[in-house]
């Protein structure tokens, strides 16, 4: 039993902590709000080279698990770093390799590996659940190619990615029945991106609509009418891959609001000798330290396969969802008037917290799938 | 970071299961007598005191090891020894400060439950600022004289010993003029009387001290010591052994989880209402963080880091919780949850508890009231944490300033 980081799990912290603190300054990620594209292609190329995939040695990657994911999303998370990582190593690299699909896996994620290929994943559609009921876009095999007709919203970095994993609905199938994966070229005719101004500029999102879109056969990942299983561990995974990034974000807030309070003097004295204050900050620390504990026990959970990983993970989603909103909203409390402007930092940790707290499940989703989870017994083994 | 259990503690665990299915009492213990043969089975096992050194009657247990007799404890519903307050507090009191006679007169006792303990530190105008206590003890030659007021003190009523702090000078300021003495609750002069709480129970006592004698060899450490002793006592309370709470819980929420299959909510098991289920899945949610917590201090201890002002945010985190949860529960169970008497027992926590015992969901609820008062409330723990974790400033306290008020206008007077 040992809940503290490796030496390796450490170096690897710092090398990302160093890395975006020197390419990432503020001054970046505010050029990126602005920016069409939301990211810069070198950038996001070094980043992915510095070693620290989580696919198999033989595609290019560091062969590292969810833990360690979790440390560089917690690194980006208090940056806020602007670019498709999340959506190309996460959801488009994870719904892949879930898909034990070894011909798209040599053909996608050695060129992810060299960051030549930045991806996403295609998922929500009109409505916002999470579940396999959703998927409607369809997917008709025509000859050789697939032909592609519906639409899809909220697609991470979808207007700057090169292709885009797609959920889509074959042969008409029910629920879990009849979900395929079908990688789609940006530059595909009949796609139409358009997209969104979301909250937080420095999370992209599009809306991608499929009118007509010919996609050859060999694109597809994984078995036709049966990546419903892949597309679950993708977002399994991303569960806990966005409350890192939160847990990042919550804390850097909640570090910006001690210092503040230790500097900042009303009626005579610091605003944090004021319990008021303090015991407010206290609050917000015992908040970040089980977001921390729940972020990287369901982080190992998932690697080590253990009986209640699924169970972890939705704790870990519901529980950060309510502890970073509470934080980055305390955080602009604690600051006061200067808290509220474009101009100081805050707002990009709430907004990103914010951005990720109703994505790949939101509190209440979650806490139905803990419930789920403990009434079917899959729980932690005791021995 | 690996969270798997060792197969060492997979043994441990498994060899103290069996023997607690095998010893465990089937009745309830009723008689002091009873429970403390129970006791005395549980010393002999080893699982008593087990994380102390061996010179001192423990096992040099480690932490983990602690952490699973207690889990398996209460998963075996097997009573709790007694002494707990005396093994947490006393004890390490004693190895650190005591003297070589003190331990040795004491310690065995104690750890057999030979010989029960109480801590003489709350008084009726000294409760989260304990070191504006009152109750004195003055020197008469040999003895220390004992008068005034304790309060809060659990189990003073079956005490043998007390472990108290006491004024032993009036003139210096208030955290210097403070002693830590040993007191034998059977002496002349001792009053002992039962409050009864809010869950109908009857655990604290006030005790009321009028000329009580006591020698002076019953000092621990030095004399206007008992600040700084009772300063790193506190810390021993508040790191807790949290992963016997969560079993606790669990308990509780497992018998919560078939308890709504029967409950009917418009026209429906309870279970399969959607808003019963979001209260249930936060529930076992919260509980379940609580756990992956206590693992995360469990791995700090097992490297042989000392609870330090962190244990605050541990006993802050674990008492809240409670209180939430058990609020949850209550909403859940709507009325039944605050019966006592006649509830049907497939809805019962426990069928046949009585009020002022535990055993029900009430019982459970009101007891959750009292964990973010007693051992540091939860101001306090967040004061700690303001302070000593995060390092923010401390706050102007009248206390003080009215000792340097009092000060500069003495140094005034003598100009």
């Amino acid at each position: 039993m040992d809940f503290e980081f490796t030496e390796d799990q450490v170096m690897l912290r710092g090398l990302v902590r160093e890395f975006l603190s020197e390419q990432c300054p503020v001054s970046h990620v505010r050029a990126m709000m602005e920016h069409p594209r939301g990211y810069d292609r070198d950038l996001y190329r070094r980043l992915v080279q510095l070693g620290m995939l989580p696919f198999p040695e033989k595609y290019g990657g560091a062969g590292l698990g969810m833990i360690e994911q979790a440390i560089v999303l917690e690194e980006m998370g208090r940056i806020p770093y602007p670019g498709p990582y999340f959506a190309t190593v996460i959801l488009a690299g994870g719904a892949i390799m879930a898909s034990g699909d070894s011909r798209a896996q040599m053909r996608y994620l050695p060129a992810i590996c060299n960051g030549d290929l930045a991806m996403s994943l295609a998922f929500l559609e009109d409505g916002i659940s999470w579940g396999p009921d959703a998927i409607g876009l369809s997917m008709a095999r025509e000859g050789e190619s697939y032909r592609l007709d519906g639409i899809k919203r909220f697609v991470p970095f979808g207007q700057s990615v090169d292709d885009i994993l797609v959920v889509a609905r074959s042969g008409g199938g029910r629920g879990a029945e009849g979900i395929s994966l079908v990688a789609v070229p940006a530059d595909a005719p009949g796609l139409v991106i358009e997209p969104e101004v979301m909250m937080d500029l420095t999370s992209k999102t599009a809306t991608l609509r499929f009118e007509g879109v010919r996609v050859p056969a060999e694109n597809r990942v994984g078995p036709e009418g049966g990546a419903w299983p892949a597309v679950e561990v993708a977002l399994r995974q991303a569960a806990v891959g966005a409350s890192a990034e939160m847990l990042g974000a919550a804390r850097k807030a909640l570090e910006m609001s001690v210092d503040y309070a230790k500097v900042r003097k009303q009626f005579g004295q610091y605003i944090g000798q004021f319990q008021a204050i303090k015991h407010k900050l206290a609050e917000m620390l015992e908040l970040v330290e089980n977001a921390h504990a729940a972020v990287y026990y369901a982080a190992w959970a998932l690697d080590a396969g253990a009986p209640d990983a699924a169970l972890a993970a939705s704790v870990a989603k519901s529980t950060v969802n309510v502890a970073a909103r509470r934080v980055c909203g305390d955080a602009i409390q604690v600051h006061g008037g200067i808290g509220f402007t474009w101009e100081y930092d805050l707002h990009l940790y709430f907004k990103r917290a914010k951005h990720l707290e109703p994505l790949y499940g939101d509190t209440e989703y979650h806490r139905e799938r803990v419930l789920q989870e403990a009434l079917a017994g899959r729980v932690a083994g005791s021995a | 970071m690996d969270l798997s259990y060792t197969l060492e503690d997979q043994a441990f665990r498994q060899w103290v299961r069996a023997w607690l299915a095998e010893n465990v009492p089937r009745h309830k213990l009723t008689t002091m007598e009873e429970k403390k043969a129970w006791h005395r089975k549980l010393y002999d096992a080893g699982f008593i005191g087990m994380g102390l050194p061996r010179e001192y009657g423990g096992r040099d247990a480690r932490p983990m090891e602690q952490a699973i007799v207690g889990e398996e404890m209460v998963r075996a519903k097997a009573p709790p020894p007694l002494n707990g307050l005396g093994i947490a507090i006393v004890i390490p009191t004693l190895i650190h400060h005591g003297t070589e006679q003190q331990k040795r007169r004491f310690i065995h006792k104690l750890l057999t439950a030979e010989e029960l303990w109480c801590q003489l530190y709350s008084e009726p105008n000294a409760g989260s600022d304990l070191a504006s206590l009152q109750c004195r003890a003055d020197l008469d030659g040999d003895e220390f004289v004992i008068n005034g007021q304790k309060i809060w003190t659990s189990g003073a009523h079956e005490a043998d010993w007390g472990l108290l702090l006491a004024r032993t000078d009036r003139s210096a300021p208030k955290h210097q003029g403070i002693s830590c003495i040993l007191v034998d609750m059977h002496t002349p002069g001792i009053e002992v009387r039962t409050l009864k709480q809010i869950s109908g129970s009857e655990e604290f006592c006030e005790v009321f001290f009028t000329d009580v004698r006591v020698p002076r060899e019953n000092l621990v450490g030095e004399l206007n010591g008992g600040w700084r002793i009772a300063q790193t006592t506190l810390s021993y309370e508040r790191g807790g052994n949290t992963l016997s709470r969560y079993a606790r819980l669990l308990q509780q929420v497992t018998r919560l989880l078939d308890v709504c299959r029967v409950l009917q909510r418009d026209g429906r098991p309870a279970i399969e209402d959607p808003v019963v289920r979001q209260k249930l899945g936060q529930i076992y949610a919260e509980m379940e963080v609580l756990r992956y917590a206590s693992l995360r201090i469990l791995s700090r201890l097992e490297r042989g880091l000392r609870p330090g002002p962190e244990s605050s945010l541990a006993k802050l985190h674990y008492s809240e919780l409670d209180k939430r949860v058990q609020e949850l529960i209550l909403d859940i169970l709507g009325p039944y949850g605050q019966q006592v008497g006649g509830i049907p027992d497939e809805l019962a926590l426990e069928p046949g508890a009585a009020y002022g015992e535990a055993g029900s969901w009430m019982y459970a609820f009101l007891w959750s009231r009292a964990g973010t008062i007693y051992a540091g409330s939860s101001e306090i723990q967040k004061n700690i944490i303001g302070e000593r974790v995060l390092g923010l400033p401390k706050e102007v306290r009248a206390d003080r300033v009215a000792a340097q008020v009092a000060g500069a206008a003495s140094g005034d007077g003598a100009d």
